[in-house]
């Protein structure tokens, strides 16, 4: 009855157009209020314990750090370099923009970021060379997923503060499907380029392979700045966070020099609305776990899934359609906020590795990115290109099957995500 | 994007100059630990507590902030399809709704800082009382309920409150400002 009235109380809300995390917090407010003898003191206290979750600090961190590598052109020299290496392959302007992508992503934890940093720059070029506006459309949005699975990651931050799992670790985890996702779209921009007969250019040579090389390394060393510190334990995830936004603030303003001293304001006001746009999403769905767990709800939730018998191989087909459902019409971090709670109880009890979950769950996110109607990747590729939505979902459907193939390939067999952090002996 | 040229109010940028160096503060103090640590062996007992106690405070400030600048991010697809007067009758209920939170709230942290005020706790490392740094909570609340309030009497008013700016909501918006901004300059 509890967990009914607060199910429905929060999908009431979100369809009369209340803001997500308001609808998170009421719903929990007025189910404590109508069923529980839970004081609403309790759920403030809720509230403000969130701010002092110490992995949750790496958000504002990690957004500063992206906004500095996006506001400046770290994006460009990237894109440079991605195409001085693989620009001479048939199809090679499509090929470099996802290894641009995939660069990117090494700097940046959000996924329509990626988009934005690296599609302002490629789609128009890949159109002037003779590709058609739909495949470029298609190539950017879905290659910008990528910016939550290869590391650093937002979302993976979530997770992990939510369910107490290793964030270092998740980071080392998504490492490898992440290359894995980049080598499948970039085979099949190789297969489409064949039947297409796209254009390649001519080889830039070693020479300008190595100087747009080295004009990229600054940005490109963030992700060895961060994923070295938390391996060697130099720091922990949070500290990395805020080691990588001074970095990137001294590379953008002092190497770079894109941005001047009188532009930090402006990028820290924007990092802060940001931060406080997600935390208040988080903050409200603590309050909403709490109730959750106080009510018992995960428990009963999880006793009826494990007497239903579902063997691990079924659950996690269900939890795939369950997440792939909910990316459709939330955005990645509440969907990991809102229903974590109640799944990973069940994936424990199946045996199902918390890391493997966490990966398995972000490529899910990715796949909700583009497709409609609220994916977030399509709505920023629309308007980096310039084009309708109704164009960009056209053009990003059929590479759908890639990211369902790499989807379920990454679901069972989890060795793809859990081996690096092994062979690191972070186990 | 053009409204930033204006010449902003004074409280607006007040609220924004608190929040650039809450965070700037926040990130420095956080790098200055792991250089003290390495560096020079040592570091800040208070490092730690003002960090957390700075992010509160910019969570609190800026969720009212949030609602001026609609960073908030709400489900409108449903909305959307509505028929114009009944999307006015949706938003006037959402709104009334986002005021109840934001009254509960406020009322829920009031208790919690009268609670702390009369244990009197002092924080752990910072000489300062507990009912002090989380007071801005119910500042916070008070604030997004008067947010919530303008955004309501406008609507009220009939002018169209927009869906939250997509781009503002996508945390993009300075990357493609500035981009624009490059491009006007060559």
């Amino acid at each position: 009855m509890t967990a009914l009235f607060l199910i429905l109380a929060l999908f009431a809300f979100l369809f009369v157009g209340v803001p997500v995390a308001v609808s998170l917090g009421l719903a929990s407010l007025t189910t404590m209020l109508f069923f529980a003898d839970q004081s609403l003191l309790s759920l403030s206290q809720k509230f403000f314990h969130t701010t002092q979750v110490y992995p949750l600090l790496a958000l504002p961190f990690f957004i500063l750090a992206g906004s500095f590598m996006t506001t400046g052109g770290v994006a460009k020299r990237m894109v440079d370099f991605a195409n001085a290496l693989v620009g001479h392959f048939r199809g090679g302007l499509a090929i470099a923009s996802l290894l641009a992508c995939a660069f990117f992503s090494a700097v940046s934890g959000s996924a329509p970021a990626t988009v934005v940093a690296v599609g302002s720059v490629m789609i128009v070029g890949m159109i002037n060379s003779g590709y058609s506006k739909s495949f470029a459309a298609g190539v950017i949005c879905n290659g910008g997923t990528l910016g939550i699975l290869i590391p650093p990651s937002i979302v993976m931050v979530v997770y992990g503060a939510v369910t107490e799992t290793s964030i270092g670790q998740l980071f080392m985890a998504g490492l490898i499907p992440g290359l894995v996702m980049t080598a499948a779209l970039i085979a099949t921009v190789m297969v489409i380029a064949r039947v297409q007969n796209l254009p390649s250019k001519p080889s830039a040579g070693i020479k300008v392979m190595l100087s747009t090389g080295r004009e990229a390394v600054w940005g490109m060393l963030l992700i060895v700045i961060i994923l070295g510190g938390i391996y060697m334990g130099i720091f922990t995830p949070t500290e990395a966070a805020a080691v990588s936004a001074v970095y990137a603030f001294l590379i953008a303003v002092f190497v770079y020099r894109d941005i001047t001293l009188k532009d930090v304001p402006s990028v820290l006001v924007d990092s802060a609305k940001v931060t406080v746009m997600l935390m208040f999403i988080i903050a409200n769905a603590y309050m909403f776990a709490f109730v959750l767990t106080t009510e018992q709800i995960p428990q009963a939730a999880s006793e009826w899934i494990v007497g239903m018998g579902l063997p691990p191989w079924g659950f996690l087909l269900v939890l795939n359609l369950l997440l792939l459902a909910a990316g459709n019409f939330m955005e990645p971090t509440s969907v990991v906020l809102i229903l974590t709670p109640i799944i990973f109880p069940i994936a424990m009890e199946m045996g199902i590795d918390p890391v493997h979950l966490g990966i398995l769950m972000v490529v899910n996110m990715q796949i909700g990115l583009v497709t409609p109607p609220v994916g977030l990747n399509l709505f920023v590729t629309a308007g980096v290109a310039k084009m309708s939505m109704e164009e960009v979902i056209r053009a990003a459907l059929p590479w759908l099957l890639v990211l369902l193939s790499v989807l379920m390939v990454i679901t069972y067999i989890p060795s793809i995500s859990l081996i690096l952090p092994e062979m690191m002996g972070m186990r | 994007m053009k409204s930033a040229l204006r010449v902003k109010p004074l409280v607006d940028r007040l609220e924004e100059g608190i929040l650039a160096l809450l965070l700037a503060f926040m990130t420095l103090i956080t790098f200055v630990q792991v250089v003290l640590r390495y560096v020079f062996n040592s570091g800040l007992v208070w490092s730690l507590e003002a960090t957390t106690y700075s992010f509160a405070w910019l969570l609190l400030i800026g969720i009212s902030y949030g609602v001026r600048v609609k960073a908030h991010i709400a489900v409108d697809i449903v909305t959307n399809r509505l028929p114009k007067n009944t999307q006015r009758v949706f938003a006037l209920l959402a709104t009334a709704l986002c005021l109840l939170y934001a009254g509960l709230m406020f009322y829920g942290s009031f208790v919690l800082i009268d609670r702390m005020y009369m244990l009197g706790n002092f924080a752990r490392d910072i000489a300062l009382p507990k009912w002090l740094l989380t007071g801005i909570m119910p500042v916070g609340f008070a604030l997004l309920a008067f947010r919530f309030f303008q955004v309501g009497l406008l609507i009220f008013k009939g002018e169209n409150i927009g869906p939250a700016d997509e781009e503002t909501l996508l945390g993009v918006e300075s990357s493609s400002n500035l981009i624009d901004k490059e491009e006007g300059s060559k």
